[in-house]
């Protein structure tokens, strides 16, 4: 039984006060624009992970964007069309869509000197996979056939293999999955299924502090909260060689204080501008400043696990107040044209991507909000607190959704700002929220499964709303089983159908990558999953 | 500060024509006294007492009646801001007015500061923003004045190991920044409200009052007539509230109305820092936060709440200031 999972949730910004002085990553600049130095490294705007490094413990952009790099898996996606293409799987053959034939590239090694073996994969998906190594991405394996022994609903494993892992040599193993996955090699892009070395399993612990990875990138040195230092990896054997010496991940707590940092050439790329910046950046930046579509989208979650919220009449009031949220003005306005207001709960562009799902509670009308609110017994205490991070730059908004509920409904509604992104999901996962909170998603791989089954399918891993629908179950269930991606798709359309009536999160807008770079740099060119084409960019030499 | 209780133990104990040809030289305005002369001896004394002559001194400043009149007017806006506007503060108008620029043909209109980034009337909220300015301000200022004059007052009264338990206590306290105290003690409160900062900021911000406190009654509790009351049997009570108080109180006042303008501008950090004030009360602090963000498109955004901020904050220290000058002519 696929459980589905995990997704990096989306945030923004980030982190550390301190380092701001601690200029650029490469060293020197000028030079005529054209060449670049593929020994310089280049800086980029991140956050503190939230976990130690470990592929299948990062699902948020801080450790997600990292390891990224460290790790390469058996396929990505490739940076400009966002298709499936091969790195260490040399070819992934299934007849069924269920036993899944995987043959490994010869001459991969980590950052140790070690190979790249089908053990590797095979160990790493059992250990991510089993319930004492408590994983924060471990339901990502629910697939694979024997994940209920590793990772029991409760009570101990009875033992730490997954029965569907089978090690044929070196270079060979197979996947069986419990049950049909039309879509299940898109998945694989997904950092959750990288390989491990085999010193992994000596320290666990240990290595997440010093990761040793098989990607472009390896690990230098961790200052944390300040910044992560990495240098392109020489053995590296993907597709996608590096063209810089390094990425330094540096640690920013507001977005505001990275662009500062942008425009004095302290940081080279930029994650994400602040909202204050959207009105003004691309005069700033010239042809620095990009503007990309994303495969992300911003909703406001509610918590359903409240008995306040658990109530069916409740559903009304939700649709009420996504009725009542002015998402064309505010996205116009506030948010400066940086986003799309949306119709459906999967981000646009992405496969499977549906126009209207959401239907008319995704339209602003006042007084029709007022009625369905009144109707569905009105919001609790009536008043409505909407928890969000304090670092990502979401104030503006939350701040203007807040002003058109009340002005709409009546309904007294303020922002709950949390100091960072990690202390905010901390509350999130910990279902330490009262009424509603941000919420976002970027996709893991390009699918509309990746929207759905992963957040809102019941006891899902990013299932923060304790959201459960046993039609949505189901209907995610067949889609899953489907004898294709294409009928896979379209399952989970009419899956996606029926979370209108639960309205179990209330979808706002589809992000757009707003970002730029410094002088320093050039080809820089961000994905759908709003991360630069890493090893692309160069650095001016 | 002899020269404040002695003018006042001659309130006291009159003796009336030989100080008041005194007092008046010292004073430098004879002149003006001759012309004052009550017929009736009680007026006269009245007149002539610490209070009375501070009072005529103040009137008399161009700071003081600007500063007072200012004062007023803020503490009319924080009980009655309706008075000043129709506008609704908390009013987001995001279609129509979003950062709409100041318009000076809108006398005491809801755009005549121009609309904020939600869409809000800048002038409306830098009205309701008075309330929260100066209801700090001045509950502030009275949790520090009670508790810091009591303590000072009692250290000083008596001395020897109360005065040592006490003071120490007194240092501990002063060496906590009043900043990065609040900081941290409001950080522990989710949901902050007027009245928590208050209390933050008062429980913190006593020691310096206690100080003042405590050396004016030393300073006082040698006077003759504290002497004489003694002698003539008063109790503790007596002579602490109705002899030395009213010889002591001149110099607390005076920190006191200065500190005021200080807690105010703290109230603004905090809550520009985000650790202060939160929606749904409107703060200056908060507005020059969320202000910042469009500094460079919409200056007017920031410039109307700091300005705001900075006349309160500059109107009650020109006041500690007048009045100080008044009741310490010493200093001037």
């Amino acid at each position: 039984m696929p459980v589905a999972t995990r997704a990096r949730w989306v945030l923004a910004a980030a982190t550390s006060v301190a380092l701001v002085a601690s200029g650029c990553s490469s060293s020197g600049g000028g030079g005529s624009s054209g060449s670049s130095d593929s020994a310089k490294t280049f800086s980029y705007q991140s956050s503190e992970p939230q976990n130690p490094l470990q592929p299948a413990n990062a699902n948020e952009t801080g450790g997600g964007r990292i390891i990224q790099n460290l790790f390469k898996g058996l396929v990505d996606y490739d940076p400009s069309n966002a298709k499936i293409r091969m790195q260490v799987a040399d070819k992934i053959d299934t007849s069924d869509s269920q036993t899944f034939n995987i043959t490994l590239k010869d001459g991969w090694t980590f950052h140790d000197g070690t190979p790249v073996h089908a053990k590797n994969f095979v160990d790493a998906w059992n250990w991510a996979a089993t319930t004492a190594n408590n994983q924060i991405n471990s339901s990502w394996f629910s697939d694979i056939e024997g994940y209920q022994d590793v990772h029991p609903a409760s009570g101990q494993p009875a033992t730490n293999k997954m029965s569907g892992l089978t090690v044929v040599d070196d270079l060979h193993f197979t996947v069986k999955l419990s049950g049909k996955v039309s879509y299940f090699e898109y998945k694989l892009g997904y950092i959750a299924f990288s390989p491990l070395p085999d010193a992994f399993f000596n320290d666990p612990a240990g290595y997440g502090q010093k990761p040793v990875g098989n990607g472009p990138y390896q690990f230098v040195s961790w200052d944390h909260n300040q910044q992560l230092t990495t240098k392109a990896y020489a053995n590296y054997q993907g597709v996608d060689k590096p063209k810089n010496g390094g990425v330094v991940f540096k640690m920013y707590s507001t977005a505001e204080a990275a662009y500062a940092d942008l425009q004095s050439n302290n940081l080279d790329v930029m994650d994400q501008v602040p909202p204050s910046a959207l009105a003004t950046y691309k005069t700033d930046l010239g042809d620095r400043a990009i503007d990309s579509p994303q495969g992300a989208i911003q909703n406001i979650g509610f918590t359903l696990y409240q008995a306040d919220w658990a109530a069916p009449d409740k559903a009304k009031v939700r649709q009420g107040l996504s009725m009542a949220i002015d998402r064309d003005t505010i996205t116009k306005t506030v948010l400066q044209g940086s986003r799309k207001p949306a119709t459906a709960w999967v981000a646009e562009g992405v496969e499977g991507y549906k126009d209207g799902q959401c239907g008319q509670f995704c339209t602003f009308n006042a007084a029709q909000a007022k009625q369905l609110v009144t109707e569905g017994g009105g919001v609790p205490g009536n008043r409505l607190t909407i928890t969000y991070n304090a670092d990502g730059g979401h104030k503006e908004w939350v701040d203007a959704v807040c002003n058109s509920i009340r002005q709409s409904t009546g309904v007294d509604c303020v922002g709950d700002p949390r100091p960072d992104f990690k202390t905010a999901r901390a509350a999130i996962t910990g279902h330490q929220i009262n009424g509603a909170f941000r919420t976002g998603w970027v996709q893991d791989y390009p699918l509309n499964a990746n929207f759905l089954a992963d957040v809102y399918r019941t006891g899902a891993a990013s299932n923060d709303f304790g959201y459960s629908n046993p039609q949505f179950d189901q209907l995610s269930t067949q889609a899953d089983q489907a004898a294709s991606v294409a009928d896979s798709v379209t399952g989970y359309q009419q899956a996606e159908a029926v979370l209108a009536s639960g309205m179990p999160a209330i979808p706002l807008w589809y992000y757009r990558t707003n970002s730029g770079y410094s002088t320093k740099v050039q080809n820089v060119k961000f994905d759908s999953f709003g991360n630069p084409a890493w090893t692309q960019v160069e650095v001016k030499g | 500060m002899p020269d404040i209780h002695d003018e006042s133990s001659f309130e006291r104990h009159p003796k009336p024509g030989v100080d008041h040809l005194d007092y008046a030289g010292e004073q430098g305005m004879a002149v003006e006294q001759e012309t004052l002369v009550e017929p009736d001896p009680e007026k006269r004394e009245e007149a002539r007492s610490l209070w009375g002559d501070a009072w005529r001194d103040l009137r008399r400043r161009p700071i003081f009646l600007i500063s007072a009149v200012l004062i007023l007017l803020l503490i009319v806006m924080a009980i009655f801001p309706g008075a000043f506007t129709d506008a609704d503060p908390r009013k987001a108008d995001l279609v129509n007015d979003y950062l709409k620029r100041p318009d000076w043909t809108d006398f005491f209109g809801a755009g005549w500061f121009g609309y904020d980034g939600q869409g809000r009337s800048i002038y409306a909220r830098v009205v309701y923003g008075a309330r929260a300015s100066i209801t700090v301000g001045i509950f502030v200022t009275a949790i520090v004045t009670l508790l810091g004059g009591l303590c000072g007052m009692v250290a000083g009264y008596f001395g020897g190991p109360v005065d040592a338990l006490l003071s120490r206590i007194i240092d501990i306290f002063f060496g906590i920044p009043l900043l990065l105290g609040a900081l941290v003690l409001l950080n522990a409160f989710s949901t902050r409200t007027v009245w928590t900062v208050v209390v933050a900021l008062g429980v913190l911000g006593w020691t310096q009052i206690a100080r003042v406190m405590r050396g004016a009654v030393l300073t006082v509790k040698q006077a003759d007539y504290v002497m004489a009351g003694r002698a003539l049997g008063a109790g503790t009570g007596r002579l602490m509230f109705r002899h030395i108080l009213p010889n002591a109180v001149a110099p607390v006042i005076v920190v006191a109305t200065i500190a005021l303008g200080g807690y105010i501008a703290t109230e603004a950090t905090l809550s520009f820092l985000g650790i202060g004030l939160q929606d749904p009360t409107i703060s200056w602090g908060i507005d020059i936060s969320s202000a910042q963000k469009v500094i460079r498109t919409a200056p007017y955004v920031l410039f109307f709440p700091a300005a705001a901020l900075s006349i309160t904050v500059l109107a009650f220290i020109m006041l500690g200031d007048a009045v100080r000058d008044a009741l310490d002519p010493k200093l001037r």
